[in-house]
């Protein structure tokens, strides 16, 4: 599903360089759910944010559902965005004028999709997450939890190949947290391949491989459950703990 | 396209929305009736003469001393005026046209003396004046030179026989189109045959509505001043007028020039106070679109910073950058048609004022959707640059957590 090579991501003003990334080997196999952990600092939204194209490498490859992402415009990094991957954010990143109905549909419309496909995969999606009773309400009117919820069924809505979580606990209290990441565990088992970011120790035990950064580098990769496909052994034996 | 939720966004967050609308309101309600003023006004100045304006110099001098001769010096000077070479035509005229000043009077075309008469004004002039004047003669002749008038002759009361009357004057006159050979009468019941009918030619007051009312008798007032009109060829009155003042100055004539300048200076002055208006209401105009971009690009700036993440996670979410573009363009479309909608109304409130209170004339309708258009495109030129600025935000906003 993912495959990254050498990548490195090096910000650079006039008077620093700052090596976010050094030399990664990243290979996420379809179905499977990786936990990214670290540090402040580590490299793990760097890394997610390459995954997910919402920002460059400075050098390596990335291989993502088999296509080469590593030098797309704009714009065909816009469309994968939109058709491949979904995202939760940790602040959840929800619109706070539109309704729970229109905030699901905000992908859908960037795509040529009718009304009709849309309003089916929202209220499918809202349904899921356990919300279709509230499209009409505003984020403002919801919890945490909840707001995460229309969050992910706004990831979900696109129906895409991978789903990306940055921190998506992090907001919320342990009872929500719960939810949140049993409804993730949910949506993987039906065979969505998911990259997580988080602090929290407990939940990266929860995924199927959990990956430690420390100064922009893998430290340490360990195994806790069986993923759809067996990840690349080869690329991460060295640096499994 | 997200008009629904864009819409949605707007009601939710209105205030600086319903500030904006009511910004362009103000602004379109004001710049259409202003547009059409000034119109009505440079149409007013724009107005065609009748007169070879652009190139005429009019001239006028004094005469002073026992030894002056008023009808010998006009002879000689137009002599002299007529040989310069360049000059086309010069010409003597109790008055100039459209200076602001002349001789205005009531005439009739019959004898009975309960007849409405219709005001006119009048000149006293020679043969080939219309020539200098640059008039057309839509029917009939010039005056022959023995139909001229000396000073005495108009002092005895004698009464031109024929006299030059503009084709507006005519049809008021005349209804049924039989000036030329009929007689056009005075206040003292005199008459004069019309020998000519003038195509166009204005009178002496620009704001007065019988403007195109003219009539010309034939004479040479007996006057201490002369008025000279000096016909040059096409584009040489500028360079002729340093030559003509030295040819008059050196005429050994008891006399001093007191104008020498372009008919076209001369009659700007008589439209000063219409210019004055319509480039005030200019900057007006100016102003308010103005203020009102610069509005627009406020708001739409403010919006632009205050949603960097939420157009970062659009982004995120698959937008491409003319998503975004159309979005912001889209969003103070609305706003903008909001503000144009409430305005049209004003605009025809402020015009029915305007005429109700100021006797100013019934608004264009066209003008309004100038304005519209103009409003439309005022908003998409300001909004452009925080939008494209928008589209430059990066997806990777999305997961900042500051």
């Amino acid at each position: 599903m993912l495959k990254m090579n050498k990548i490195s991501c090096v910000y650079q003003t006039d008077l620093i360089e700052t090596h976010a990334l050094r030399d990664i080997d990243l290979n996420v196999k379809a179905g499977e759910f990786v936990a990214l952990t670290g540090p402040s600092g580590s490299g793990k939204t760097t890394l997610l944010n390459l995954s997910g194209l919402l920002e460059s490498a400075t050098s390596g490859t990335y291989l993502l559902d088999g296509e080469d992402v590593s030098s797309l415009s704009d714009r065909q990094r816009s469309s994968i965005r939109n058709e491949k991957i979904g995202f939760i954010f940790q602040s959840f990143n929800l619109i706070p004028d539109l309704n729970l109905f229109d905030n699901v549909d905000v992908p859908l419309r960037y795509r040529a999709m009718g009304i009709e496909e849309r309003r089916r995969r929202i209220e499918n999606a809202l349904e899921l997450v356990g919300l279709s009773s509230r499209m009409k309400h505003l984020p403002s009117q919801l919890s945490g939890g909840q707001q995460q919820r229309v969050a992910i069924a706004r990831a979900l809505a696109g129906e895409p190949k991978f789903l990306l979580a940055d921190e998506p606990t992090g907001n919320l209290d342990s009872l929500m947290a719960r939810q949140v990441m049993e409804l993730l565990e949910k949506i993987n088992s039906e065979g969505t391949t998911i990259v997580m970011v988080t602090h929290d120790p407990e939940l990266a035990r929860r995924a199927h491989r959990s990956i430690e950064l420390l100064d922009g580098q893998i430290s340490s990769t360990q195994l806790f459950g069986v993923s759809a496909e067996e990840p690349d052994e080869k690329t991460e034996a060295e640096s499994v703990a | 396209m997200e008009i629904r939720p864009i819409l949605s966004a707007i009601l939710r967050n209105k205030t600086g929305a319903i500030l904006l609308a009511i910004q362009i309101a103000l602004t379109l309600a004001v710049v259409v009736n202003a547009m059409f003023i000034v119109q009505q006004r440079l149409k007013f100045i724009g107005r065609p003469t009748g007169i070879d304006i652009e190139n005429i110099i009019v001239i006028s001098s004094q005469g002073f001393g026992s030894s002056y001769d008023h009808e010998q010096t006009v002879f000689s000077d137009l002599e002299l005026l007529r040989a310069i070479p360049g000059v086309k035509y010069a010409a003597h005229i109790s008055r100039f046209p459209l200076s602001g000043g002349g001789s205005r009077s009531g005439f009739t075309s019959t004898t009975d003396s309960d007849a409405e008469s219709v005001g006119a004004n009048y000149y006293f002039a020679q043969n080939g004046t219309i020539d200098a004047l640059g008039v057309k003669l839509a029917a009939g002749r010039d005056f022959l030179p023995t139909e001229i008038l000396t000073g005495e002759q108009i002092d005895n009361g004698v009464v031109a026989s024929s006299v030059l009357i503009t084709k507006a004057l005519a049809e008021k006159l005349f209804p049924d189109g039989n000036a030329l050979g009929n007689l056009v009468y005075g206040g003292t019941g005199d008459s004069s045959r019309v020998v000519g009918i003038i195509e166009k030619m204005h009178g002496a007051w620009v704001s007065w509505d019988g403007l195109n009312q003219v009539l010309i008798f034939p004479g040479l007032r007996k006057d201490s001043g002369q008025r000279y009109l000096v016909r040059t060829e096409p584009g040489q009155r500028d360079r002729l007028i340093p030559e003509v003042e030295s040819v008059l100055e050196k005429a050994s004539v008891s006399r001093y020039l007191d104008r020498m300048e372009p008919m076209s200076e001369m009659v700007g002055r008589s439209y000063d106070n219409d210019r004055v208006v319509a480039n005030g209401l200019i900057i007006v105009i100016v102003l308010l679109v103005s203020i009102t971009g610069l509005g627009i690009v406020g708001l739409a700036s403010f919006l632009v910073r205050q949603r960097t993440k939420q157009v970062g996670t659009r982004r995120a979410l698959g937008a491409q950058k003319y998503h975004i573009v159309r979005y912001f363009l889209v969003e103070n479309w609305l706003i903008t048609t909001m503000g144009v909608v409430v305005g049209t109304v004003m605009a025809f409130g402020l015009n029915y004022w305007t005429a109700t209170e100021f006797s100013l004339p019934k608004l264009d309708p066209v003008f309004v959707p100038v304005g519209i258009l103009g409003i439309w495109v005022l908003g998409v030129l300001a909004a452009a640059g925080p939008a494209k600025r928008a589209s430059n935000i990066s997806p990777a906003i999305a997961t900042r957590t500051v």
